[in-house]
């Protein structure tokens, strides 16, 4: 191999093959080797699909053979978190309640992929339901950050950001519902977008939080994320809330002058307290180059950030409450429950075993906000609150064009720190969710050379514009 | 503190969310339901008379379609994780005893 897996990107991966340094067969083989050596000790992986991404590389290299044209993506070697659909492959979505289910069609984004010819290397392990933020509440196994592996990746995307941090892919799927693209990829020095809501379809992803989910890129570099995303983005006619987006390549080759103009607004409540010394020091390390830019930076505020985190652990589990209930034990390919009855036993005793703890906390609190009683108390009011931390995002939105916030406010912490306490583990979410609440667009940057734990900032644009965040990100990864 | 939810109020929430608990399980969840919602309580404090609630994730507006036929290219196949099926039905236990 000419190339060291670590070195390769989407564009490299893509450039090289032009040139032919090497063929996608070869690039397929060799992660497949790294990661059979280095899985056993990060433990990104839930499934490796072998067979179909050796036999999908070669028919890049074959296109390549008849010179063909191939788009960016072909060949290119990805991780996808086990809760987005591949036809014919497990989607356990890392619940016990799925460890048989298999796939029965492609999510809409896979088949976006498929269709250009991507290559998917395996299925990744991720919080089960994508409940969590550190991936330890897998039903199957505890995902390790390849930068400290005394440390969680992050989560609840923890198994694409550690096999991309890992070099056991060039870049990765997750889905982000409350910050799980975003803090994991902050943790482990990885780039994530969470999308528009709206941007890309949600077909195929099993649900968490149907108001706040949606899948985006974990990659190496902004560039890539921009690659995945315009090739993921678009209506899907399987989801009613895809919207008719107009993302193309232009994403990929900013303008300096279409992005020094832009302000960036920097609000006060994300720095009031709390934060760790090491994330400060990174985020103003970030302000400055932003400046070295040309770019102007302003104090604003979005006075409800605060109560953010209160709104969303209201909604989410509302929803949560719902989507779950299709998991009865019996379709999804689990036994029937021994010597149950009757079907209201299997439901009980299957979702008693099959669920665990966080999912269950889950279930039975959003069960609570939504009974008669209680559904004016909590959730009614908490979707006048989502009203009001939107409204804030628009007010912001009329003075500048790009909001700089932390990702999160320390850097990756110990495996087991956290999980006796759920209040504590939500709290590591706090900066991420506003985002979610009010559906806008936002992504997560290595800070450059923060050491030794990597720090991420964060971008968050207007809805539907992807361009500007992407196009700052990428002028941030051009310089020294 | 007063408590936001006792231990009858948790068990009838399993019930109906169709969830059997073991007793150790029960208490834990008691004392996380409790701190959480004691954290909640905040939205409270917000003031929020006459404003709209925000109940979904756009403010798109509906587009409708035509209701058109089409043909499903997938049928059928989610009977491959059906542990028990008949004539391509799913085979469960009685509803009642």
């Amino acid at each position: 191999m000419p190339h060291p897996l670590h070195e390769l990107t989407i564009k490299t991966f893509h450039d090289g093959l032009l040139k032919k340094e090497f063929s996608a067969l070869e690039v397929a083989q060799a992660f497949f080797e790294h990661i059979k050596r280095s899985d056993q000790k990060i433990g990104a992986y839930l499934e490796l699909l072998e067979e179909p991404a050796l036999r999908e590389a070669e028919a890049t290299d074959l296109a390549l053979a008849r010179k063909e044209e191939i788009g960016l993506l072909a060949g290119a070697p990805l991780a996808i978190k086990d809760n987005i659909l591949i036809k014919g492959a497990h989607a356990t979505a890392g619940s016990k309640i799925l460890e048989n289910h298999i796939a029965s069609y492609d999510a809409g984004v896979i088949q976006k992929l498929k269709n250009r010819k991507a290559v998917f290397l395996g299925k990744t392990n991720l919080d089960e339901f994508a409940m969590g933020s550190s991936t330890e509440n897998s039903a199957f196994k505890k995902t390790k950050n390849p930068r400290d592996i005394e440390r969680v990746p992050g989560g609840s995307s923890g198994g694409s950001a550690a096999a991309v941090a890992g070099h056991m892919a060039i870049a990765a799927l997750g889905s982000d519902t409350g910050g799980s693209i975003r803090q994991p990829a902050a943790f482990c020095g990885v780039v994530g977008l969470k999308p528009t809501y709206g941007a890309v379809s949600r077909s195929g992803l099993i649900a968490m939080a149907s108001s706040l989910d949606q899948i985006g890129p974990i990659t190496k570099t902004v560039e890539d994320a921009a690659i995945l995303f315009v090739a993921i983005s678009g209506r899907d006619p399987l989801d009613a809330t895809s919207a008719e987006t107009k993302y193309d390549n232009s994403l990929l080759s900013p303008e300096l002058n279409s992005v020094e103009h832009l302000k960036i607004g920097v609000p006060d409540e994300y720095f009031s307290g709390g934060l760790d010394q090491s994330v400060t020091h990174g985020i103003d390390s970030a302000m400055d180059k932003l400046k070295s830019l040309g770019l102007r930076l302003t104090p604003i505020s979005l006075p409800h950030t605060k109560y953010a985190l209160s709104c969303y652990y209201v909604i989410m589990p509302a929803e949560v409450s719902a989507n779950l209930a299709r998991f009865d034990g019996i379709r999804y390919g689990r036994e029937h429950a021994a010597g149950a009855k009757t079907l209201s036993d299997v439901y009980l005793e299957e979702r008693g075993k099959g669920f665990g703890q966080e999912t269950k906390r889950r279930i039975i609190l959003g069960t609570f906000v939504l009974s008669s009683g209680y559904y004016d108390a909590y959730y009614k009011k908490a979707q006048q609150v989502r009203s009001l931390v939107s409204a804030d995002f628009d007010a912001a939105f009329k003075k500048v064009d790009v909001i700089l916030a932390p990702v999160t406010p320390t850097p990756a912490f110990k495996l087991g720190e956290k999980t006796d306490d759920p209040l504590a583990m939500y709290l590591s979410d706090i900066f991420t969710i506003p985002a979610n609440l009010a559906g806008v667009p936002a992504l997560s940057i290595p800070v450059k050379d923060s050491s030794p734990l990597p720090v991420g900032f964060q971008l968050i644009g207007r809805h539907f514009h992807e361009a500007d965040i992407l196009g700052i990100g990428q002028f941030y990864e051009r310089l020294n | 503190m007063s408590s936001l939810i006792d231990k009858k109020e948790l068990e009838h929430l399993a019930e109906l969310a169709r969830i059997k608990l073991r007793p150790e399980e029960e208490k834990q969840l008691l004392h996380d339901m409790q701190n959480i919602l004691e954290h909640v309580k905040e939205l409270n404090s917000v003031p929020t008379d006459g404003v709209e609630p925000m109940n979904g994730g756009t403010r798109l507006t509906n587009i409708f379609r035509e209701d058109e036929e089409r043909e499903n290219t997938n049928r059928g196949a989610g009977h491959d994780g059906f542990p028990k099926e008949d004539g391509g039905f799913l085979s469960v236990p009685p509803v009642f005893e």
